[in-house]
């Protein structure tokens, strides 16, 4: 099958960017240096195009039932301009998706979910709207037409404001401003996922090549750096996000996923009778290796010759010059400052647990 | 005068007498990207041509070395393995992982030259 193409796709070919298959994506894994895109992120800024993620708008009188009964946090609590980290349940209580939900006002919400998952939640909720009595709710899926860029990182506001104006400096984290440039309706977000300060952009994807030309231009003298996907995941992991298909799935509970944060107990929701009522057996951690060595998904955890647990993500963090990753644990090993023993290709190496998040920002 | 070979899988090994330097070829570090992590043999292991003797990882991937020749290691570069961003910067100079006692003299004639290389290594990447 041919891989799609986001409307960037040229722009990442002239500047030499690597390009893989990311979930049936043709996107860049890197420019020219994983390791040196992940550093500017954190000193400079960065530039990504996340055009691959999907864009699925809940509109009508039931959205906000209908979204609440879906998912463990509390959308009622978000204002017109706000977005809220969330997940999708299914009924046993696991994580169909995690996403962000954008109060658009006027009974609308944009849900900005995975790639990988774009087509299954879509579906998902399409049967779920089939299942419900709600009759007031449209389910719009503008995955297609829709681009975002994603510009991270210390100096981004700099760059932004040179573009947008000096008024976008003051929204705040986690909220967004749809506005007109230059005639084109646009979604602009303090938010990001990399753990730095950063903005994400929704353009329709006709104007996106203009929206990147225009950031390339002015991060120029801010230092900007095109960043691939292989940095974003770096960044990911330092900022202890999870990722789905690494530290979550179908089967993750939220709880052991230590997602306890979003999962609200006043509300009712699909699942949570699942939830609280099965026994945590294990639980997410990150881990800084003793030695030089990756741990990648999949590789078994040992203490004392015993499986406890197995790695969900792993690289080099070239902003701590440490190897990190994350993992899940049995609950009674999960503690901070544990060592414990990861076997990498018939070998054990020593590693540490941490609290996952590894650059201690927000 | 040393001779330059390449391997099909990329590795390349300076014959000078019976002594052959191996390394990985400046394609094969472009396409693995940042070198974080080399694992070697140790001195005295006996290695065959086309056998894995270490692995090296990039932040993508861990991909296998292969011995380009039959012999014994003689001796390792000890300072790559804490300086591994050398493959990349240096992939035939101080990039080089492991000297060895070439075994068979009639061997290296199998490698490629780096003229074929190139011209093989370039259709690879198409």
């Amino acid at each position: 099958m041919e891989l799609l193409k986001t409307p960037l796709y040229e722009k990442h070919v002239d500047n030499n960017a690597h390009i893989v298959d990311f979930s049936g994506w043709a996107l860049p894994v890197e420019y020219s240096s994983i390791l040196k895109e992940a550093k500017a992120v954190r000193s400079t800024c960065g530039l990504f195009d996340a055009s691959h993620m999907g864009e699925i708008y809940v509109k009508g009188k039931d959205a906000l039932t209908f979204l609440q009964s879906l998912t463990p946090n509390d959308i009622s609590i978000t204002k017109k301009g706000q977005l809220q980290y969330n997940l999708f349940l299914n009924d046993k209580g696991g994580i169909v998706d995690d996403l962000m939900i954008y109060n658009l006002g006027e009974n609308n919400f944009l849900c900005v979910v995975n790639a990988s998952n774009t087509d299954k939640v879509y579906n998902w909720l399409k049967t779920k709207k089939q299942e419900s009595k709600y009759a007031n709710l449209e389910i719009i899926n503008e995955s297609g037409s829709t681009s975002l860029l994603s510009l991270q990182g210390p100096r981004a506001v700099f760059v932004m404001e040179k573009i947008f104006g000096a008024g976008i400096k003051n929204l705040k984290y986690m909220r967004f401003t749809e506005l007109s440039f230059k005639n084109k309706q646009i979604i602009i977000s303090r938010s990001g996922y990399t753990g730095e300060d950063g903005f994400e952009i929704y353009c329709n994807n006709a104007f996106a090549p203009l929206v990147w030309d225009l950031i390339l231009k002015y991060g120029k003298e801010e230092g900007l750096v095109l960043s691939g996907l292989g940095a974003r995941d770096v960044l990911r992991i330092e900022a202890g996000y999870p990722l789905y298909g690494h530290e979550i799935n179908d089967e993750t509970n939220p709880l052991e996923a230590s997602l306890g944060w979003v999962t609200k107990i006043k509300k009712d929701f699909i699942g949570k009778e699942k939830i609280n009522n099965k026994r945590i057996m294990r639980k997410r951690v990150g881990f800084v290796m003793e030695e030089r060595a990756i741990a990648r998904q999949g590789y078994p955890i040992l203490a004392s010759g015993k499986i406890i647990g197995e790695v969900t993500s792993g690289t080099y963090s070239p902003n701590l010059n440490q190897f990190i990753g994350m993992a899940y644990i049995e609950s009674a090993f999960s503690a901070v400052g544990h060592f414990v023993d990861i076997k990498i290709r018939d070998k054990f190496y020593k590693a540490k647990i941490t609290n996952f998040n590894f650059i201690g920002k927000k | 005068m040393a001779t330059l070979k390449f391997s099909k899988t990329h590795e390349w090994a300076k014959i000078d007498a019976n002594i052959a330097v191996i390394g990985i070829s400046d394609h094969a570090q472009k396409a693995l990207g940042d070198i974080v992590f080399i694992e070697l043999p140790k001195i005295g292991a006996k290695l065959k041509a086309n056998a894995q003797f270490g692995t090296i990882e990039s932040t993508k991937a861990a991909s296998e070395l292969y011995s380009p020749l039959s012999g014994e290691v003689t001796e390792i570069n000890k300072e790559l393995l804490n300086n591994p961003q050398w493959v990349n910067e240096s992939p035939f100079e101080r990039g080089w992982m492991i000297k060895i006692k070439v075994e068979n003299s009639n061997e290296p004639s199998s490698l490629m030259d780096e003229a074929v290389y190139k011209e093989f290594a370039a259709k690879e990447a198409h």
